[in-house]
């Protein structure tokens, strides 16, 4: 049962982050948090399609085809991810520091639906993947109702860990002011996108399309993926304790339209004050 | 300088190229056990592994040391490139049964 409750705690830790973060957005911006039951929805509905069509989605594309949907998900979320930054970089440099929620009909945040679409696609396509693996581990012990009733329970008790960190940490921003909350949010997607961005060329990496080098630092004797911390990095923001040069030019072009989106929001902010 | 980095990244990216003379090796899972489970492997050198599963239920090959996961579906097969590696001692498992399946790729020249 402890190994039921570690492997889906650590496929949900990353989700369940996720879900918080947008949803304490949603919150800090007044909008309805409807979309996460459609976020839900798509993550549970694609996620089974992927449990589903395991045998044939791995045996596509010459026995690379987990990988490829794998790189496929990663970088869709990405991609989301970067719109959502595009659409709050402002609100970083326009909103008072004491003001703690930002009404819907506030200028800034004119293209809201735009961010509810990116937040469903991100949570959704986040579950998808991690959930799929739920599905297809949970799926294993069919034929044993004993080790089936174990890995159910392990599964329960995992997911509820992971839902209560989730809520922990909701209430936990959902308190501070809106600026602030906006800022950390932005490290949070910086942070993520460069780690999925490894986890591509990982994937990459797995089926021999980008050749692996010697790493470029090894940070395994600092934090190790072993340990606690080291795991809860590697769940939360991709960490690795021995990347390759490869993966940490993918981390940067990940990376770096956000940095510009920020510089650029900057300067306008700038310009404008003078 | 960058162009030649450019190139070099794109060779890197062209599987014909890069497959055609890599060694391949077998691991196979029965029992939710790893056969063999200590692969020796040339160090320095790229590698493919073919993994079987032999159980009827799914196994997730995976290891922090070489940086892989891939779940294998049961009576499945999978194929996962590591490599080159320095010699030396890179312990897998099965995230699936992590207290049995258990193995080591042991990389020497």
């Amino acid at each position: 049962m402890v190994d039921a409750i570690l492997l889906i705690l650590r496929e949900v830790l990353e989700a369940a982050l996720i879900i918080t973060m947008l949803l304490v957005m949603s919150r800090k911006l007044s909008i309805a948090f409807n979309w996460i039951v459609i976020a839900l929805a798509l993550g549970m509905l694609s996620s089974w399609l992927l449990a589903c069509y395991a045998y044939a989605i791995a045996d596509a594309f010459d026995g690379t085809g987990q990988e490829w949907i794998n790189a496929l998900l990663y970088f869709s979320v990405i991609l989301s991810f970067i719109v959502i930054a595009s659409i709050i970089a402002p609100l970083l440099f326009n909103t008072p520091s004491h003001v703690q929620y930002l009404p819907l009909t506030n200028e800034s945040i004119k293209p809201y639906r735009k961010l509810i679409f990116c937040a469903v696609f991100a949570v959704g396509l986040s579950l998808a993947r991690e959930v799929a693996e739920i599905w297809i581990y949970v799926g294993g012990f069919l034929h044993d109702p004993n080790l089936l009733q174990s890995a159910l329970i392990g599964g329960a008790i995992g997911v509820g860990i992971g839902t209560s960190l989730g809520v922990i940490t909701y209430y936990l921003l959902v308190f501070i002011s809106a600026r602030a909350f906006l800022n950390i949010l932005f490290v949070f997607l910086v942070l993520l996108c460069g780690g999925l961005s490894m986890q591509i060329a990982r994937q990459l990496l797995q089926i021999g399309i980008l050749d692996s080098a010697t790493p470029l630092w090894d940070t395994s004797s600092i934090i190790n993926e072993h340990s606690w911390l080291g795991e809860l990095l590697y769940a939360l923001i991709g960490y690795d304790s021995s990347p390759n040069a490869i993966q940490v030019i993918f981390y940067w072009v990940a990376v770096m339209p956000l940095l510009l989106i920020l510089l650029w929001n900057g300067y306008r902010r700038n310009r404008t004050s003078i | 300088m960058i162009f030649r980095k450019f190139i070099l990244i794109l060779l890197c990216m062209s599987p014909a190229i890069s497959a055609a003379t890599v060694p391949e090796f077998t691991i196979e899972i029965h029992d939710h056990l790893f056969f063999p489970s200590t692969l020796v492997v040339p160090a320095d050198t790229k590698v493919k592994l073919i993994i079987i599963n032999k159980d009827p239920t799914p196994e997730e090959f995976e290891s922090y040391e070489l940086n892989r996961e891939k779940v294998i579906m049961g009576g499945a097969r999978a194929v996962i490139f590591i490599g080159p590696l320095k010699s030396g001692d890179y312990p897998f498992f099965g995230e699936f049964n992590p207290k049995t399946a258990q193995g080591v790729i042991r990389a020497q020249h």
